[in-house]
C-alpha cells in the first residue's frame, strides 16, 4: 500500500506576484499518471514540501486545470513559506493530497451564496467562484465581500472586473486604511461595515467564509444578527498541521480534525468547541 | 508450575526478543531480558510507558538523496515479546492502532506492531494512582493480549488470546491443563483486586460532562499551578501526537524528514503562521490533554484514551490529578 507521507513530486510552472508578500504557484505533478489522478475540491488543501526544508499545508487556489496543474497563494511570514519565496519557476517540490472537506458547493446549488474573505482568506475561496461562473445556472446570486488591510494588499485584483460580469454578482471591497498617495474608489473599514449594503438574505442562501479568526468571529455574529442561522454558515479553519491525516494530533479541536472533518466546517457542527475564537 | 516460568521465558529468549520489567533506580523499565532469571512480575507501573515500541521517540520516514525522496533503509523486523505486560498498557496498543493503522495505514506502525507479541500479567496490586478499573482497561483483560497470566498463588491461569498465544502456551514445559475452578479462582482474584483500588473515575456521561465544563473555574486553578513541562504527555501510554520537520546534510542536498512524538501542554505545539496560537493559555492545553483522554476520544476512537494507568499523575511535579478533574466535572 502507498506510504500517506510519501509525496509526489512536482513542478512550479508559473509564478505571479499578488502583493508585496504573497505569491500564486501554478503546479504540475511530474508523473503524467499521477496528473490525470488528481482531483480537488473547492476548499480543499495539499500538504507542500520543500525537501531539506519541510513541508506545510495550503489551500488550493484553483480547481485542477485542464492540463492538470493546479495554483496556491501564499504568503511568505513563515520558515518553509519564506523559502518557497526564493523558489524560481521550474524548482520543484512534492505534494500530497489533495485533502479535507472543502466548500459546501453541491448542497449550494439552488441558493444564493455569499462569500466572505478577509486578507489571504480570498484564495481558498476563489475556486468557489470560479465553479459558480462556470456552472451559472445551477446558483443563485452571488455575493462576494472581500476585505484586505491596504489597497495593495488585495489578492486577484486582476480577476476583480471578470468577477462583476458574472451574471448576478455583486463585489464589494473594503480595505482597513488607505495610506497616503494611495487611490482608493470603495469602502474602508472592516468587511463587516459592508454588511449593512448587502444583498444576501438568510432565505436560501449559504454564506462561506475564510479570513482570520477573529475576523471571522465578526462576520459569523454580524450574521446571526441579521438572522442567518448556523447551519447556514460554514468557515475554513486555520490550525498547525503537520500530517494531513489525522495522525500527528496538531489540528485537533475538541474531538475535530481539522485536517480531516475541515478545514471548511459548517458553524452549527463546531459551536460550543474549545480553543475557537467563533 | 510457577516454577516452570523462567524455563518457559529461557525458551523464548530463542525465537524472540524478549523485553519485560527491569529494575532500573528505585522503579522499574521494559527492557530487554537476556536471562529468564532477570523476569519479574509483580512490579510497580513502569516510569515509561510502552509507545516506545510501536512509535519511536523519533524516526526519519523520509530520505531525500539526489533528487529523489525515498523511504529510508528498514531495520530488520524482528519478533518483541514483551512479557509482563499490564492489561492498562496493553490496552494502549489499540488506542494507538485506531491511530496508526484505521483511517490511513502508516505502515513503519503496523509493520512493529505485527511483530509485537504481548503477555500480560493480570494485576493484583493496584499502585497508589492506578484506576484502569474505571477506565476498564483492568486490572485484567478479555481481549487484546496473545497470552494472559492470571497469578493463583501456586500457579499462574495462563490463556490465550491469539493464534500466536495458542503456539507460545504449547511451548510451556509441563503445563498442565486448567481445572474448571480455576477460572472461578480468576473471578475471585479480579474482585479483590478490585476492592483495591484506591482511585475512581466515574465514567457514565463523562465526555458530555467534560464539554460542558469548559468554562470550569478549576481550569484556572490549574492553569496557575501548571508548569506545562509536558511529563504527562510524555509518559501517556496513548499519547500519540508528533511532530514532523526535515534535517539535511551540510555538505550535500540529502537530508530526512523526522518524525518526532510532540506534545500538546508546550506552547509551540498550536503554532500557526503570523505569531498565532489557538492555545496560548497553559489552562486551555492542559485542558486538551485531559480533554482528549477522557472525552474527545469517544467521538474519535469510539473508547476512551485514557487508560487508567496513573502515570500522568505521578508524573506531575505539581499534582496535577486527572481523576480529580474528572470528578470535578462533575461537581465533585
Amino acid at each position: 500500500m502507498k506510504d500517506p507521507y510519501l509525496p509526489e513530486k512536482a513542478a512550479i510552472e508559473r509564478i505571479r506576484r499578488e502583493t508585496v508578500d504573497t505569491k500564486t504557484y501554478t503546479v504540475r505533478l511530474l508523473e503524467e499518471r499521477k496528473r490525470g489522478e488528481f482531483s480537488a475540491k473547492p476548499g480543499q488543501f495539499i500538504m507542500v514540501s520543500l525537501f531539506g526544508i519541510g513541508e506545510a499545508p495550503f489551500s488550493l487556489s484553483s480547481s485542477p486545470n485542464s492540463d492538470g496543474s493546479f495554483n496556491a497563494t501564499v504568503r511568505a511570514v513563515g520558515n518553509l513559506t519564506s523559502a518557497l519565496d526564493r523558489f524560481e519557476e521550474g524548482a520543484i517540490i512534492g505534494v500530497r493530497g489533495p485533502y479535507g472537506h472543502g466548500w459546501p458547493v453541491e448542497s449550494a446549488r439552488g441558493k444564493d451564496v455569499l462569500v466572505i474573505a478577509g486578507g489571504i482568506g480570498l484564495p481558498p475561496l476563489r475556486p468557489v467562484v470560479t465553479k459558480i461562473a462556470e456552472e451559472r445556472r445551477h446558483y443563485g446570486r452571488l455575493e462576494i465581500l472581500y476585505g484586505a488591510r491596504t489597497p495593495d494588499q488585495m489578492i486577484f485584483p486582476y480577476e476583480y472586473e471578470d468577477w462583476r460580469k458574472i451574471k448576478d454578482t455583486r463585489l464589494e471591497l473594503t480595505v482597513d486604511s488607505v495610506p497616503p498617495g494611495t487611490v482608493w474608489q470603495y469602502n474602508v473599514g472592516v468587511v463587516t461595515t459592508l454588511f449593512n449594503e448587502m444583498k444576501t438574505s438568510a432565505e436560501n442562501s449559504l454564506v462561506m467564509t475564510c479570513g482570520p479568526e477573529i475576523m471571522m468571529r465578526f462576520v459569523v455574529r454580524g450574521l446571526l444578527a441579521k438572522g442567518f442561522a448556523p447551519d447556514q454558515i460554514y468557515v475554513s479553519l486555520e490550525r498547525r498541521m503537520k500530517c494531513g491525516i489525522a495522525q500527528c494530533g496538531h489540528c485537533q479541536i475538541g474531538p475535530k480534525y481539522v485536517c480531516r472533518d475541515g478545514p471548511v466546517f459548517r458553524l452549527s457542527d463546531i459551536q460550543g468547541l474549545p480553543d475557537l475564537a467563533l | 508450575m510457577k516454577k516452570d516460568l523462567k524455563s518457559w521465558v529461557g525458551s523464548l529468549t530463542d525465537s524472540y526478543i524478549v523485553c519485560g520489567p527491569k529494575p532500573k533506580g528505585n522503579n522499574f523499565a521494559f527492557e530487554r531480558i537476556h536471562s529468564p532469571e532477570e523476569i519479574v512480575l509483580d512490579y510497580p507501573t513502569t516510569i515509561l510507558p510502552l509507545k516506545k515500541f510501536l512509535v519511536p521517540p523519533s524516526e526519519a520516514i523520509l530520505r531525500f538523496e539526489e533528487g529523489s525522496v525515498r523511504h529510508p533503509p528498514k531495520g530488520g523486523a524482528s519478533k518483541t515479546l514483551l512479557f509482563g505486560v499490564h492489561p492498562c498498557d496493553a490496552s494502549s496498543f489499540a488506542v494507538l492502532d485506531k491511530v496508526f493503522i484505521g483511517e490511513y495505514r502508516d505502515d513503519r506502525y503496523a509493520k512493529r506492531r505485527e511483530n509485537i507479541v504481548t503477555v500480560v500479567i493480570a494485576c493484583s496490586e493496584p499502585g497508589e494512582t492506578c484506576f484502569c478499573s474505571s477506565t476498564g482497561t483492568g486490572p485484567s483483560m478479555e481481549q487484546g493480549y496473545d497470552v494472559l497470566l492470571t497469578d493463583l498463588e501456586d500457579r499462574y491461569l495462563v490463556e490465550s488470546g491469539s493464534p500466536e498465544g495458542d503456539k507460545l502456551i504449547r511451548k510451556i514445559p509441563g503445563a498442565a491443563p486448567p481445572k474448571p475452578t480455576d477460572y472461578d479462582r480468576k473471578k475471585r482474584s479480579i474482585e479483590d483486586t478490585l476492592k483495591k483500588f484506591k482511585r475512581k473515575v466515574v465514567t457514565d456521561g463523562l465526555p458530555e460532562l467534560f464539554r460542558k465544563n469548559m468554562d470550569n473555574p478549576m481550569w484556572i486553578q490549574i492553569r496557575d499551578i501548571d508548569l506545562a513541562c509536558g511529563q504527562c504527555v510524555l509518559v501517556c501510554p496513548t499519547c500519540y501526537c508528533f511532530d514532523i520537520h526535515d534535517t539535511s546534510e551540510v555538505t550535500s542536498a540529502n537530508g530526512e524528514r523526522v518524525r518526532e512524538w510532540d506534545c500538546c501542554v508546550l506552547l509551540e505545539f498550536a503554532d500557526v503562521a503570523m505569531g498565532g496560537n489557538f492555545r496560548k493559555d497553559r489552562g486551555a492545553r492542559i485542558r486538551q490533554f485531559m480533554g482528549h483522554n477522557l472525552s474527545y476520544c469517544i467521538e474519535q476512537f469510539g473508547r476512551f484514551k485514557c487508560v487508567g494507568c496513573g502515570r500522568c499523575i505521578q508524573a506531575c511535579p505539581v499534582q496535577i490529578d486527572i481523576t480529580e478533574v474528572a470528578s470535578k466535572v462533575r461537581g465533585g
